[in-house]
């Protein structure tokens, strides 16, 4: 049974937020203020922490870096801050998700679940990876599709595929993006976003509603691995 | 002073008599010298080319004549040097005529009691005529300085009323006032506390000036606003007076230091800084009425939003507290089917209210922002793929189609605002097109533009002129069944022309609605097959 650990200001979240993941097998642990959530995590070592950013005694972004600096637990940020601003300010402290208030309670559960999964499981393995109709060799880096026939990533390409299966479920920012693949001295988000596209075109069944390599706007991308199979959790 | 000297010699600029530095005694000797002495000298010549003309005709001439040419003489001398050397020259030139021309000769002795007369009568009529010819001199002159005067504030004060802001305003009276006075010129503004907030380095001066400006006194300019007085210490300190308090202050340095500067000069430079201040006031007003009316225009909206939104989000809050009341009722009344329902209703409702709130804050923030967008470059098949997995589960009814050619351009736009304009045509279609409706996105560029367009086979636009869609809080059906303040469409031409383009709706030729966004494109990018070398380096 997994651990998570809220922290939440709002007694009537705090409620739904636990109902929801007690009905789902997670023990869960709940802290009102950023000084006690601090205090909780250090105490409990929950499997993951999901984590206001408006508490009542200091900012959330405070608690994400303070946890950051000595454990690696997955954070989720649930905030009702949408700006782009916002959001980009949570990753560079840390966070590893970001799910914006008002948010839909089996979306929450999904993300949460992907990410312990994750982290429990450690890295993703570099062998195999199977998105849609197309198997990717990472090792080889060959991919195929469906029929066998071979399906050609530029060296550039497979970089930036690399990069996005390296980080799992989490969304990686176009400036870590673009560090990893081009690196350091490259500040130029417009390669990347033709990248994107032509890696979706190749690897995506319908590139214009891509299911693996999401977009989070205005953040970075994210690439979603199924690892249980496709199962259409999104209807078409 | 004469004409060509008044404009050749600016007060402040007697640079070019100081070429050579000497020592201070001998220095005021001969700016004595050139002051007053010359003048003399020069009258005495005159007396003595007089002379020169008289002997010839002496014994021909009558002394009487004699007398004339030397006020002929003395005329000149006053029209040229002024009164003292005139009055000087005419007792010299009686004395010269009694000396050389008036029997017994070479003698200042008079024989004839008339010449007594004679001499009398001329040295008379020479120092009135001097009189009369300096004043004259003098009213010109003053006419000539007026008319300059008012000719430079005129070019001034004609350039201060087409200045947008007091920024402009100061750098135009700066650099009017290097050019009339040959100085160098800051003008400190003040802002509301009276404190001294922004300098103005005076650009248009001549390059030695901004080494200048940095010595200029803060504290003494601080003084002069306070108190409301022109100050004269290393420079010229004016304080330019609006109506209730000092808009700033008007530092003036003449490039020769510890030079004196004439009244007249002063009053000049006071008139200009009058000038500016009116125009700083003037200024501080447009700005005030400006404010005064977007505030108006804000209580407006305020107005509007808050009688719209009470409706529509009370409309959705009765609805989940209705059914938030009804699952709460003890003893399991419901099953569980029933509180199923009930709980998506809840869901659904709230996510209506969740939309409607961020549509009113992007609202707001698109009109009371500071209309900065906040571009970088995107794919529209990313933007338009971000959209519609928001709405994957609200167009479970509709059939979509996405129709994007493979070498569309990358657009430098703000994300959020085109995410936005998609999202809520999207939630538009989906909230007034029936099922099985078919819901086609496409994009296409042509010469500067890129199209995207949103079209549908539904029932339509709503009959009348779509341009009215556009408008806050139009519906395009009056009854109440349908969630959603008419801000939707609003938003979508206000980010539209925040881009630069716009959006427009029209009926589908094949029947049902067609929305067409517009927004031009900034640079066509190359596709990666064409430049991957040129991104490819050596691996991390």
């Amino acid at each position: 049974m997994h651990l998570i650990l809220i922290v939440e200001d709002d007694q009537a979240i705090q409620n739904i937020l636990r109902m929801l993941f007690e009905a789902n097998g997670f023990r869960v642990v709940v802290a009102g203020t950023a000084a006690r959530g601090e205090h909780d995590a250090k105490l409990h070592r929950p499997d993951i922490v999901l984590i206001d950013l408006g508490l009542p005694d200091r900012d959330g972004l405070n608690v994400i870096t303070e946890i950051r600096a000595w454990s690696p637990v997955p954070i989720i940020v649930l905030s009702a801050r949408t700006a782009e601003g916002q959001r980009l300010a949570a990753f560079e402290k840390g966070a590893d998700d970001y799910v914006i208030k008002p948010f839909s309670a089996p979306e929450l559960l999904a993300r949460a679940r992907a990410m312990v999964r994750r982290h429990v499981r450690g890295d993703l393995p570099m062998g195999m990876l199977q998105l849609g109709e197309v198997s990717v060799d990472m090792t080889r880096r060959v991919a195929q599709d469906r029929h066998g026939r071979e399906v050609r990533l530029t060296p550039l390409e497979h970089r930036i595929l690399e990069s996005l299966v390296r980080h799992g479920d989490r969304i990686m920012t176009h400036a870590a993006l673009i560090k990893e693949v081009w690196g350091p001295n490259r500040d130029d988000s417009r390669a990347l976003r033709v990248y994107i596209g032509s890696l979706r075109r190749k690897l995506e069944v319908d590139p214009s509603r891509p299911r693996y390599i999401l977009t989070e706007l205005g953040i970075g991308y994210r690439l979603v691995i199924d690892t249980d199979g496709p199962s259409g959790n999104a209807p078409h | 002073m004469s004409r060509e000297n008044s404009r050749s010699s600016p007060v402040f600029d007697v640079s070019s008599q100081r070429k050579i530095a000497l020592p201070r005694p001998l220095h005021v000797i001969l700016m004595f010298f050139r002051q007053y002495i010359r003048k003399y000298l020069i009258a005495l010549s005159v007396t003595g080319i007089c002379t020169a003309i008289a002997i010839p005709f002496y014994p021909n001439f009558n002394v009487t004549n004699i007398a004339m040419l030397y006020l002929l003489g003395t005329t000149f001398v006053a029209l040229r040097l002024g009164r003292g050397p005139a009055v000087f020259m005419s007792v010299v030139n009686i004395l010269v005529l009694d000396y050389l021309f008036i029997p017994p000769l070479f003698s200042f002795e008079i024989d004839d009691l008339p010449y007594f007369f004679t001499l009398g009568v001329a040295l008379i009529v020479a120092i009135v005529i001097a009189n009369l010819v300096v004043t004259i001199q003098r009213h010109s002159d003053n006419a000539v300085t007026r008319e300059r005067r008012s000719a430079v504030l005129y070019a001034m004060s004609r350039e201060l009323c087409v200045a947008p802001d007091a920024q402009t305003m100061a750098a135009v009276a700066v650099r009017h006032i290097c050019e009339v006075f040959h100085a160098t010129a800051a003008v400190l503004l003040a802002d509301e506390q009276g404190g001294l907030a922004s300098m103005l380095p005076a650009d248009s001066c001549p390059s030695d000036s901004h080494t200048a400006l940095r010595s200029f006194d803060l504290e003494t300019a601080q003084k002069v606003i306070a108190c409301g007085e022109r100050l004269i210490a290393e420079a010229v300190y004016i304080p330019l007076q609006g109506s209730r308090r000092a808009k700033g202050v008007l530092i003036v340095r003449p490039r020769v230091p510890d030079c004196v500067i004439p009244d007249e000069q002063l009053n000049l430079l006071d008139a200009f800084a009058a000038q500016l201040a009116l125009a700083l006031q003037r200024a501080r007003l447009a700005e005030a009425a400006e404010l005064a009316r977007i505030a108006s225009e804000r209580v407006l909206l305020r107005n509007t939003l808050l009688a719209s939104i009470s409706h529509d989000l009370r409309t959705p809050l009765s609805a989940i507290a209705g059914a938030g009341s009804l699952i709460a009722l003890p003893g399991y009344v419901l099953n569980l089917d029933r509180r199923t329902t009930l709980g998506q209703l809840i869901e659904r409702k709230a996510q209506d209210m969740s939309n409607l709130v961020s549509n009113i804050l992007k609202l707001a923030e698109m009109e009371f922002g500071d209309g900065a967008l906040r571009t970088d470059w995107h794919a529209v098949e990313d933007l338009i793929s971000h959209s519609l997995r928001a709405h994957e589960v609200c167009l479970s009814q509709q059939r979509i189609v996405v129709n994007l050619p493979a070498d569309l351009p990358l657009i430098l736009a703000e994300a959020t605002l085109i995410v936005q304009i998609l999202n809520n045509l999207l939630e538009n279609a989906a909230k007034y097109t029936p099922a099985g409706t078919t819901i086609e996105i496409s994009a296409v560029v042509s010469d500067a533009d890129m199209l995207i367009v949103v079209a549908d086979d539904g029932p339509g636009l709503p009959p009348g002129d779509p341009e009215r869609l556009f408008e806050k809080f139009q519906r395009g059906r009056a009854e109440g069944n349908v969630v959603g303040v008419g801000l939707g469409l609003a938003i979508c031409r206000a980010a539209a022309r925040l881009h630069g383009g716009d959006i427009r709706a029209m009926s589908n030729p094949g029947g049902g609605a067609r929305f067409e966004l517009r927004l031009p494109v900034k640079m066509l990018i190359d596709m990666p097959a064409a430049s991957e070398s040129d991104y490819l380096r050596t691996p991390a």
